[in-house]
């Protein structure tokens, strides 16, 4: 053992801290009541979408199916979100900091089932033993947390999850991928996919290339250091590429978008108040008087951004993006509020209601690349969230795309409708769950049986707030309005989450 | 790209004997992996902290458990700070990632909530004439 590199790599260790950590730091905090969400969630039914899991898994359980599941529709749809909100009377005030758990909702030919179990991340495991939350979360202050390793140290596994090579992996967005068993969804671990990348930064919102491989970027911003990391993973699971795009200012980007030829990034400037130990989304102030910045990087040329200047807008998600007569052009779902925009659905995590409007916007961002500007053109869709669309679509055209959708009547202030929208032909499609009903996304399944793009079907996920029960809806894509063919409602109420993937059956 | 900045630091040899009465024990507590070798190094002063003094004592022992305790004999009354790291694979070093990140076990006196290397003033700690003891939480 030679001590001497000991001790010089001690050193180093501390040193690489110096710059770190918007994300990870935290010390005083003040408890949020239990109790109080509580007593609101007796008056208010549709709080139970944002109402702690108590206890790491469960199911499985059969569904009670309403009409009939389509022939042909078979497989999983796995689908992950924060869950874990309390501990020892303490809540989390961001959604964004309770611990993933995965779902799995699986259709026999006639049959649905339903299973979930918290991820067992490090951080999970070690606050189930402690009885309380040790650990700094990304928008809440924790008294008391304890130092931490690493990033992943605070990885919660709780936005999206993908499946690579028959692997089930739950995402976050400043730490690793979770490797899961994808028939008990028992935890096997962070993934690394090099040496030297061990706890990288690994994106919720992978795209999937034509050939299967995918592509993912890291916030190295989040860490305390500056820049993108790029990720190229095979079809096979196996790391093809890794890059770093440097960047000049503070950016944050949630997902990104691509094209046939590019991935764009678009980075939302900000920066971080002092506040010594408040939780990074806590410090997060978006700069909206500035632009942001877009960085078109070539898939074949990873080195070579060409960068865009935009006024500012706020995004978390992006929809189709397609190249047309040399323009690039992204669909997103751009948020008018930035205080919503900094912690999503912040009343409802206290168990309060503040505005019923959802103050989004479908909108789409051009990119003209013989002149070098970019700017939004917004569509008049508005209340929308969590977009999808047929990976299959048409790569020099606008996808039709899918997406929860709020109407009124409704009893709580979410997305309680489906809707197909058509920005090319100006059409929409909707169909209204119910004012009581609790929509979240819905991801397009193509039917094995047909070629055609846009032929399949949605499944969505739904949380009925008057009766307390989750449920699941498939319908026909190219019907939306029709309504569902099939539900499936459980006997009890999960949590809402973010994102899903639909393994189908082979 | 890295953001990690390794410091030099030289040790031709330990501190030579003095005036010796206290003994110190430290804690090393919080050890994940029951595999590898912790190492612990002490010091008694900003330069020793800063690597541009010796330290005052090292000691290497294979994890076993969650914690162990490192005895150090005979020691002169006064300041000190200790940092500790936990050689999970046995390369010899503290492995860290891509971005500077340490992947192994880590530690400082005083476990100060910083994320970042600490200073002398915020890891040192006494040691009086009778003796001490310490705990070092292993991150």
């Amino acid at each position: 053992m030679n001590r001497r590199h000991f001790l010089r790599d001690v050193m180093a260790a501390g040193a690489a801290f110096a710059l770190a950590p918007g994300l990870l730091r935290a010390e005083v905090a003040q408890a949020t009541d239990s109790e109080r969400f509580a007593r609101a969630l007796a008056k208010q039914p549709w709080l139970a979408g944002w109402k702690s899991v108590d206890r790491a898994a469960f199911g499985p359980m059969q569904a009670t199916i309403e009409g009939r599941l389509p022939k042909g529709f078979a497989g999983t749809l796995y689908r992950n979100g924060p869950a874990w909100f309390e501990r020892a009377g303490f809540r989390y005030r961001h959604w964004f900091d309770g611990d993933g758990m995965l779902h799995a909702w699986r259709f026999g030919e006639r049959s649905v089932e339903h299973r979930a179990r918290m991820v067992g991340t490090s951080k999970f495991s070690r606050e189930q033993q402690a009885g309380r939350f040790l650990l700094p979360a990304a928008g809440t202050t924790i008294a008391d947390a304890i130092p931490i390793r690493n990033n992943d140290d605070v990885n919660t596994a709780n936005t999206a999850v993908i499946r690579v090579d028959g692997r089930l992996l739950a995402l976050w967005e400043g730490g690793s991928a979770y490797e899961l068993e994808p028939d008990t969804l028992s935890t096997l671990g962070p993934v690394s996919w090099r040496d030297d990348l061990v706890a990288a930064p690994f994106s919720a919102h992978p795209l999937v290339e034509r050939d299967g491989s995918l592509w993912n970027f890291g916030s190295l911003d989040l860490l305390g250091g500056s820049g993108l990391l790029l990720w190229h993973i095979g079809a096979d699971g196996k790391l093809i590429r890794s890059a770093t795009l440097p960047t000049s200012s503070p950016g944050y980007l949630h997902s990104f978008a691509m094209t046939e030829r590019h991935l764009v990034f678009l980075l939302m400037p900000y920066r971080l108040t002092q506040g010594q130990g408040a939780a990074f989304f806590e410090r997060l102030h978006f700069e909206s008087a500035q632009p942001c910045r877009i960085a078109v990087v070539p898939k074949d040329a990873l080195d070579a951004p060409r960068w865009f200047e935009v006024e500012f807008g706020a995004v978390y998600h992006y929809a189709d993006a397609y190249e047309r007569n040399g323009e690039i052009v992204v669909g997103a779902a751009r948020h008018g509020d930035l205080a919503e925009m900094r912690s999503p659905m912040a009343a409802a995590m206290r168990g309060e209601r503040r505005s019923d409007v959802l103050e989004t916007e479908l909108v789409s961002l051009h990119l003209d690349l013989a002149r070098g500007r970019a700017r939004w053109q917004g569509s008049g869709v508005r209340g929308i969230e969590f977009p999808t669309f047929d990976r299959r679509h048409d790569i020099a055209a606008p996808a039709r795309l899918f997406a929860p959708l709020r109407t009124e009547p409704a009893s709580a202030p979410y997305f309680n409708a489906v809707a197909a929208i058509d920005l090319q032909r100006e059409r929409r499609s909707v169909h209204r769950y119910g004012s009581d009903i609790l929509v979240e996304e819905h991801v397009f399944v193509p039917n094995p049986a047909g070629g055609r793009v846009g032929e399949g079907w949605l499944v969505g996920t739904l949380l009925d707030t008057r009766r307390g029960r989750s449920g699941i809806a498939v319908l026909d894509a190219e019907h939306v309005g029709d309504g569902p063919l099939a539900q499936a409602w459980l006997p009890y109420a999960m949590p809402l989450g973010f994102h899903g993937t639909f393994a189908a059956r082979a | 790209m890295k953001i990690a900045i390794a410091f030099a630091l030289s040790i031709a040899s330990l501190a030579g004997a003095s005036a010796r009465a206290a003994d110190l024990d430290i804690t090393v507590a919080d050890v994940r992996v029951a595999k590898g070798t912790l190492m612990i190094a002490l010091v008694d002063s900003a330069a020793g902290w800063d690597d541009q003094a010796k330290a005052v004592a090292a000691s290497t022992r294979k994890a076993a458990g969650a914690q162990e305790v490192f005895h150090f004999p005979n020691l002169p009354p006064g300041t000190y700070a200790a940092k500790v790291m936990h050689d999970e694979n046995d390369n010899g070093k503290l492995d860290v990632n891509v971005m500077g990140m340490p992947v192994e076990g880590y530690g400082f006196s005083n476990n100060p909530q910083v994320l970042r290397k600490p200073t002398f003033d915020e890891a040192k700690f006494d040691l009086g004439a009778a003796g001490g003891a310490i705990t070092i939480h292993l991150r």
